[in-house]
């Protein structure tokens, strides 16, 4: 029973970055946010072939779930929540399975020359659940809702401080002009936010919560069911199955349990060990690239780390393909110390950094650190993965002299958080832009999390140029060089990327895996049974 | 008079339970800052409204009183997850799990009891040599492993008869739909019967052998009644004191038994508390437990003097 696989699904920091990614830096108020980055290629099989049959019942089991259950469409916590927000309510745009941006309830979303400008047009004959037509107004009021600069939610954060209120305006019906108190080329991707649903005049009932989802809401019961019936007048392709359901499940071995014994039809996130019971036992694995990262991280500013071929050789240290090995049972993607994994614009042409251990050793002879040694924090509210991490990272490190001493805090996330001279943290992947921002400014210019104390004035001219770039090969231009900075001189060491494991049983068809959010983004319109 | 003596000692119990509740929750260190981990100091809004919630600020015997004050009015407080009142979200858990422990000891005490007749009937002989190991191994196994296998067995790996999980539909209790319950009441029945069954066949041989049970022998009374009528009236109130204590130790002890079939109960809620640090539903649920378990007791207790005439005697006198 290795509970500790995944622990605490529901309330660990981990999860809830995880999940609602811009909610760091949004209850910040701070920092620019978008979700994702990316990387190539998906993996795993969704459903058989086959016509797919209408009708039926779909029962989901979700991970977590407990009192802190809700179905505000702008502030999921869990994967319950975001499992229920995503089929009840929907953003502008869509990102869809290859992590790439697709029209949803808006036709189109497009800049001026400056940026400073958008114009979102609505997409025409979408009725919410309750009847009503969807205008310019409600997309308005639910940006306004979410971006409010007195408190923003989880994807409002960066939409709030751009956003100019006053010059603003609904055109018409079906036309809302975004105006932006500074340049910001990807506006659009802050659209597609999962967390930024339309909702009738901005207005989110509890009682009774309406949406554009393929599902309407139904019922629901805090910790345990959500039920949600087919909307038929769905804008988009109906959905196969009448009735939906949402079960909430605390512990890995109830939910794979009821996924066996037929009780349920899917479930995200599979313990990696319990993969081979699915697939013998005739269920279906989704395996599907993500972005989620634990990184460790070296103070730029403090010794023995501010001599950049220390902490070159550090990088050189790491064994890349064992951490994967190791502490994601193989389900990880090689990264190379550079975030962002799923953006248009990461530098993968870079070549990929292996173990060097005589490389290491004489860059370390060559800053005079030799018989390095150093105190690495790490603690379990990281996530799962931080503590082995650091583990074998200190058994790496002797091979190049190196003594690492692990010290595991509880908590973590204490006053000591971002003071630490070497440690480890979590983040969701988010696109290069934002996380640039929230990860490597100063504080006071938007660097809420920059753990490296990180302060390059080149690679921020860099960032910000970019951010104000509206053609997209010029921005990618910009943020390779970017890129390039911090693959030479950065202060994160990032091994590899977290994918994505979720599990259906043999009679699900329709699942896709996606990029972006888990179990093909929770779409079950597109799931038969 | 000794009832109420009784009654003032349980009370007395229960007030120091409280203490040692508050103070174990209050010693955990800064909730706040284990709710908002990495947020703590961005997150000033947040951080000041939880902190008035719980009174930081204020003196701990403050604090201490305001909450006491608050549990013998009934108001439980407010839940820091989501705001709402703490009542409202425990009360059809601590339903669920009372049904789910009744169940198990409807099903647990004839049970224990026929066994440890059987076994004492049959004693050192084969059949009670076999049930004594049998028993054992089972006491020695604990309850997560033994719902474990009966879930393999009877929901996924051998037969598919019972569900693995609870589901409950909205609107619906558990027990609606019956065979949910089986594998939970099961997992239960076999985490505590051992326990009962050894401890009563123990007294029941102990019976046997005394003098009265040998005279009613000699008397030519048959042996089913001697068993049923002299041996077990005697043995049941050791057998009481046991049943109780497994019944209170259910009370707090369905935890890993509700997580592990999803059942919708307090066990499953005061872990889901634990790791959301919301201290009014931790103190809530545990206080709940602590009374369960005070209760139980004081009516093993009331039970046992009822049925043991001298001690009955020595009361009213």
């Amino acid at each position: 029973m290795n509970r500790n696989q995944r622990p605490n699904p529901g309330l660990s920091r981990r999860q809830l970055l995880r999940y609602s990614g811009l909610g760091v830096a949004a209850v910040a108020g701070s920092g620019f946010l978008s979700a994702c980055g990316g990387d190539d290629g998906g993996g795993g099989g969704g459903g058989g072939g086959g016509e797919q049959r209408t009708g039926g019942i779909l029962i989901h089991g979700a991970t977590g779930g407990g009192s802190k259950d809700t179905l505000d469409p702008h502030q999921p916590v869990q994967a319950a929540d975001i499992a229920r927000c995503c089929n009840l309510y929907e953003p502008l745009l869509f990102w869809n399975n290859n992590f790439e941006l697709e029209p949803a309830l808006a036709e189109t979303v497009e800049p001026s020359q400056d940026a400073k400008t958008w114009t979102i047009k609505m997409r025409e004959g979408v009725t919410f659940h309750n009847g009503k037509t969807v205008t310019a107004n409600d997309a308005w009021l639910s940006i306004r809702r979410v971006a409010n600069p007195k408190a923003p939610f989880s994807a409002g954060g960066q939409l709030s401080q751009i956003i100019d209120f006053q010059s603003s305006k609904v055109v018409d019906d079906t036309t809302l002009e975004l105006v932006l108190n500074t340049p910001y080329a990807i506006l659009d991707t802050l659209l597609a936010e999962y967390t930024l649903g339309i909702i009738p005049d901005g207005e989110f009932d509890p009682q009774n919560p309406v949406g554009t989802g393929a599902f309407a809401f139904k019922s629901f019961e805090v910790g345990k069911t959500s039920t949600f019936t087919k909307y038929a007048d769905y804008w988009g392709d109906p959905a196969f199955v009448d009735e939906l359901q949402i079960q909430d499940f605390a512990d890995d071995n109830a939910k794979v349990n009821a996924l066996q014994a037929g009780q349920i039809h899917t479930l995200d996130n599979l313990p990696y060990n319990l993969v081979d019971t699915i697939e013998g036992a005739g269920g279906g694995v989704l395996v599907a690239e993500g972005g989620q990262w634990v990184p460790f991280t070296m103070r730029v500013d403090q010794a023995p780390f501010d001599d950049v071929r220390v902490r070159q050789a550090f990088r050189l240290i790491v064994d890349r393909q064992a951490m994967i090995d190791q502490t994601l049972s193989g389900y990880g993607s090689l990264g190379n110390d550079l975030y962002a994994p799923l953006d248009t614009a990461y530098a993968d042409d870079l070549p990929q950094r292996e173990q060097d251990i005589d490389q290491a050793k004489s860059l370390l002879k060559a800053a005079g650190a030799e018989g390095l040694q150093v105190e690495l924090f790490t603690g379990d509210d990281i996530g799962s993965v931080a503590v082995p991490a650091a583990n074998l990272f200190a058994e790496q490190a002797k091979q190049a002299g190196v003594q690492v001493k692990v010290t595991k805090k509880t908590p973590f996330y204490d006053d000591d958080y971002l003071s630490y001279t070497f440690a480890q943290d979590f983040w969701n992947t988010r696109n290069y832009i934002p996380q640039a921002v929230v990860g490597t400014f100063p504080p006071e210019q938007g660097g809420t999390y920059n753990e490296t104390h990180w302060d390059n004035e080149k690679h921020r001219e860099l960032v910000s140029a970019a951010a104000r770039e509206v053609d997209e090969v010029k921005r990618n231009d910009l943020l390779h060089q970017a890129q390039e900075i911090e693959y030479e001189e950065g202060g994160l060491i990032i091994w590899g990327f977290r994918q994505q494991v979720d599990a259906y049983a043999s009679n699900v068809q329709g699942l896709e895996p996606s990029k972006y959010l888990p179990l093909g983004q929770y779409k079950f319109h597109k799931v038969s049974v | 008079m000794w009832l109420l003596r009784r009654l003032g000692l349980a009370v007395l119990t229960l007030w120091l339970v409280s203490v040692l509740v508050f103070l174990a929750t209050a010693a955990l260190g800064d909730p706040v800052r284990a709710i908002l981990g990495r947020d703590y100091d961005t997150n000033v809004g947040r951080r000041e409204q939880l902190e008035a919630q719980l009174g930081v600020g204020d003196s701990i015997v403050t604090r201490y009183f305001d909450w006491l004050g608050g549990l013998l009015t009934g108001d439980l407080g407010t839940s820091l997850a989501n705001q709402q009142p703490v009542w409202g979200q425990i009360s059809d858990t601590v339903v669920n799990t009372l049904v789910l422990v009744l169940l198990a000891a409807l099903v647990m005490i004839p049970l224990a009891f026929g066994i440890a007749m059987i076994s004492a009937h049959f004693r050192r002989r084969r059949p009670d040599t076999v049930i004594q190991t049998i028993l054992l191994a089972l006491a020695g196994v604990p309850e997560f492993v033994t719902g474990i296998l009966l879930v393999a067995l009877f929901s996924t790996s051998v037969f598919n008869i019972f569900p693995a999980v609870t589901l409950v539909s909205p609107g619906t209790r558990p027990w609606d739909s019956p065979e949910g319950m089986v594998l939970p009441v099961a997992t239960l029945v076999v985490a505590v019967t051992p326990y009962v069954s050894r401890i009563v066949r123990a007294t029941l041989l102990e019976v046997l052998d005394s003098d009265y049970v040998e005279l009613a022998r000699l008397k030519g009374i048959p042996e089913p009644v001697v068993m049923r009528k002299h041996a077990l009236l005697n043995a049941i109130v050791p057998g009481i004191q046991v049943v109780a204590l497994q019944l209170a130790w259910l009370a707090g002890g369905v935890v890993l038994v509700e997580t592990l079939f999803s059942y919708p109960g307090v066990g499953r809620q005061l872990v889901d508390s634990v790791r959301n640090h919301d201290v009014p539903m931790v103190q809530a649920l545990s206080m709940i437990i602590a009374g369960v378990y005070i209760v139980v007791n004081l009516v093993a207790d009331v039970l046992s003097i009822l049925l043991t005439p001298r001690a009955r005697t020595a009361i009213s006198s």
